[in-house]
C-alpha cells in the first residue's frame, strides 16, 4: 500500500445556526494514497462540497471545523490564516464548482492565471509571464492567444479549462475537482475529464474528483467513497464497488443508475435524505433502507470499518463479520 | 477617441455631462487669459455698472468686474467639489470597502455609525463646524475640508452594499482558493469590477459637496474673501441685487451653479449606465 499523502481523520464541519447544529460533515476519515484519484459521490446536500471547503479551511462562521486533516504530514487546521493562504494552491488546489462563473468578468485570462502566482511570492524575469501562461494553456489544451482574452470571449469548456490551468499552475500535490464538468455537455464533458485525468497522472497528484455521476466515477477513479447525510458509508476499489457493493445505500445507488437497452422500470431509492439539523441517532440511512435490522440500525451509529483490505463500510449489516 | 464618440453616440447624457464640464474648465483656465482675475475682487473696477462693451459680464457694488468673478470663482467652486468629493469617497472607499468585505462585527460597528451620522441633518453639522470657524479666515481648500465631512457617508454606504454584493461571486471564492491575500482580492478583484461604480460615486459626491458648499456660502459661511459662486450668492441677497435692479448680478452665478450641477449630474447619469447593465440601452 502507498504512503497516504491525505489523511482526514474524524472531521467535523458543524454550523451552529437557531434552528439547531447543522451536522453538514460528521465525523468522516478518509486517506488518499499520492497518485490516486478518489471519487466521492453521494446525494445533493450529503456534505460532498462542505467537505472539499473544510480541507481548503474556507468555512465561514458560523460553521466550524474539527478534527485532523493531514497534507503530507502537515495538520492543515493548525496552520496559521497566512500559512493556510500560502499552502492553497501550492499544496492543495481546488477546482469550484461551477467554473463558469468563477472567472473574474473584467481582468484578463492572463492576469488571472498570473495572480494566484505572484500572491506566492513568485517572481517572473521580464517576458517569463508570457511563457508560463502559455505552458499551462498548452497544459490543459488551450492555445496561447486566449492569455489575452477575457472570459466571456471563451465557451464553458474553456472557461473550465483555464480554471484547470489556475488550480494547477503551482503543481500543489492535491487537486480537489468539485464536479468540474456539471455544466457542460456530454462531449466537452468527456474531453474535459481525460484532460483533468490526463494531468493527474502526468504530475503524479492526488485528486479528490466530487460528483454525483456514477458512471464518470467509474470511468475515472481509482477509489470510490460513497457519501450520506454527513458520513461515508463505503469506501473502496471502485471496480469491487460496483462489482460488490456491501453497503445497501451503495447497492441501490448502483441499481438507480439507467442501463443501456434495458427500457424497464428505474429503481429509484424511495424516501428523502433526512435533515443533517439535530439528526437523529442510529444510522442516516436507516429511515429508507430495505434491509434494516429493527432496534439496532435506528439507535446506533455504525462505524466504518475495515473489512477487506482497503474496503470500508459503516453498516450493522456486516457486524458479524471481521 | 473614435471608440469614445461612438460610444457617447449611445449614451448622450455622458457626453452632454463631460462636455460641459469641459467646457467649464476651459473657461475657468483660458478665461484668465482674457481677463484680469484681480478684477474679480472688490475696488477693482467702476461698481454697479450694467452689461457693457468694456464690461460684458457687468460689475457687482462692490467694484468686481463680473466676468473675471465667474472666470476664477468657477474654478473656486469646481476646487471645493473636487476637495469634497477626494475626500469624502476616499474615506467611503475605505470604510465601504472594510465593512463589505470583512463583515461581523466590524461591519455591524461602521454601518450603525453611517446609520446615526446619516440620520443627523448634515447641514445643520457644516453649520455648525463652519460657524465654529468663522474667526478663522476660511480660504477655499478649507472650504472643502469642512465639507467633506458630510460627504463620506453616503458613498460609504453604498460602497459597502455593492462590495457585498461582489464578494460573494464565484470569482472570489476563486481567488481565495487560489491563496490570494484580502488586499490582492480587494484590489484585483473587486476594484475593477466596481470601477465604473467608483467613478460614477465620485461625480455624485462632487456634486453632493458642491450643492451642501453653495448652502453654507449663501448663508454667509464660507471663503469670505474668495470669489466662489456660493459667495457671490451672499453678496447678491446681502446687497439685495433685485432690488437694485441689477439683473445680471443675479443671473450670472446661477447660470454657472446649474450649468455646473447640470454637467455633475449628466456625467454621473452617463456612467450609471455604464456602472449598471440593467439601464443599459440595446445597441
Amino acid at each position: 500500500m502507498k504512503q497516504p499523502l491525505v489523511e482526514i481523520k474524524d472531521l467535523k464541519t458543524y454550523f451552529y445556526v437557531k434552528a439547531g447544529t447543522v451536522k453538514a460533515v460528521d465525523g468522516l476519515t478518509l486517506t488518499v494514497e499520492t497518485g490516486t484519484k478518489l471519487g466521492l459521490v453521494g446525494e445533493s446536500g450529503s456534505g460532498k462540497t462542505t467537505m472539499a471547503l473544510a480541507i481548503m479551511r474556507m468555512i465561514r462562521p458560523p460553521g466550524t471545523i474539527q478534527g485532523q486533516i493531514l497534507v503530507d504530514g502537515v495538520d492543515l487546521l493548525k496552520l496559521s490564516e497566512e500559512e493556510m493562504r500560502k499552502a492553497r494552491l501550492s499544496k492543495i488546489a481546488m477546482i469550484p464548482q461551477g467554473a463558469m462563473n468563477s472567472l473574474n468578468p473584467v481582468a484578463r485570462i492572463k492576469d488571472q492565471v498570473l495572480d494566484g502566482m505572484l500572491d506566492h511570492g513568485e517572481k517572473f524575469a521580464r517576458g517569463e509571464e508570457e511563457k508560463r501562461v502559455a505552458y499551462l494553456l498548452d497544459m490543459v489544451g488551450l492555445q496561447a492567444k486566449v492569455a489575452k482574452m477575457f472570459p466571456h470571449e471563451l465557451s464553458g469548456g474553456m472557461k473550465q479549462r483555464v480554471t484547470a490551468a489556475i488550480a494547477l499552475s503551482m503543481h500543489p500535490k492535491v487537486l480537489i475537482a468539485d464536479e468540474p464538468t456539471s455544466a457542460l455537455d456530454v462531449v466537452i464533458q468527456r474531453e474535459v475529464m481525460e484532460m483533468i485525468t490526463r494531468l493527474v497522472n502526468d504530475l503524479n497528484l492526488s485528486m479528490i474528483l466530487i460528483g454525483h455521476d456514477m458512471g464518470l466515477m467509474a470511468q475515472t477513479v481509482d477509489r470510490l467513497a460513497v457519501m450520506y447525510a454527513g458520513h461515508i458509508m463505503e469506501i473502496g476499489d471502485v471496480r469491487d464497488m460496483f462489482a460488490d457493493p456491501l453497503h445497501p445505500y451503495t447497492k441501490a445507488l448502483i441499481n438507480s443508475l439507467p442501463v443501456l437497452g434495458n427500457r424497464g422500470v428505474f429503481h429509484g431509492i424511495p424516501g428523502v435524505p433526512p435533515s443533517v439539523i439535530n439528526p437523529p441517532p442510529g444510522c442516516p440511512f436507516a429511515s429508507r433502507c430495505p434491509d434494516v435490522i429493527a432496534g439496532i440500525c435506528e439507535s446506533q451509529t455504525a462505524p466504518l470499518r475495515e473489512l477487506r483490505p482497503g474496503r470500508w463500510v459503516a453498516c450493522h449489516l456486516y457486524d458479524g463479520e471481521k | 477617441m473614435s471608440g469614445f464618440l461612438s460610444y457617447v453616440r449611445r449614451n448622450p447624457a455622458l457626453g452632454v455631462g463631460i462636455g460641459m464640464l469641459l467646457f467649464l474648465l476651459l473657461f475657468t483656465t483660458l478665461g484668465r487669459l482674457f481677463v484680469n482675475p484681480l478684477h474679480a475682487y472688490p475696488l477693482s473696477v467702476m461698481p454697479t455698472q450694467p452689461p457693457s462693451a468694456q464690461y460684458p459680464f457687468g460689475t457687482d457694488v462692490q467694484g468686481r468686474d463680473l466676468l473675471a468673478v465667474m472666470v476664477v470663482g468657477t474654478g473656486l467652486t469646481l476646487q471645493i467639489g473636487a476637495i469634497a468629493g477626494a475626500i469624502g469617497l476616499s474615506v467611503g472607499i475605505v470604510l465601504g470597502f472594510v465593512a463589505g468585505y470583512s463583515g461581523g462585527v466590524l461591519d455591524t460597528v461602521i454601518t450603525s455609525v453611517i446609520d446615526v451620522y446619516m440620520s443627523i441633518p448634515g447641514f445643520l453639522i457644516l453649520v455648525l463646524i463652519a460657524s465654529i470657524f468663522s474667526k478663522v479666515d476660511l480660504g477655499v481648500t478649507e472650504m472643502g475640508l469642512i465639507v467633506s465631512i458630510v460627504s463620506w457617508a453616503g458613498p460609504a454606504r453604498a460602497i459597502r452594499a455593492q462590495v457585498l454584493s461582489m464578494r460573494e461571486r464565484p470569482f472570489v471564492m476563486m481567488s481565495k482558493l487560489s491563496g490570494m491575500g484580502t488586499f490582492e482580492i480587494i484590489m484585483k478583484e473587486l476594484v475593477p469590477n466596481l470601477a465604473p461604480y467608483l467613478v460614477m460615486s465620485l461625480s455624485q459626491t462632487v456634486y453632493g459637496g458642491l450643492q451642501a458648499s453653495l448652502g453654507l456660502e449663501a448663508l454667509g459661511i464660507g471663503a469670505r474673501r474668495e470669489p466662489t459662486m456660493g459667495m457671490t450668492l451672499y453678496y447678491v441677497q446681502y446687497y439685495s441685487a433685485l432690488m437694485l435692479g441689477m439683473w445680471w448680478w443675479v443671473i450670472e452665478p446661477i447660470i454657472v451653479i446649474v450649468l455646473v450641477l447640470t454637467s455633475l449630474v449628466m456625467t454621473s447619469f452617463g456612467l450609471d449606465e455604464i456602472a449598471n447593465p440593467r439601464r443599459r440601452k440595446t445597441v
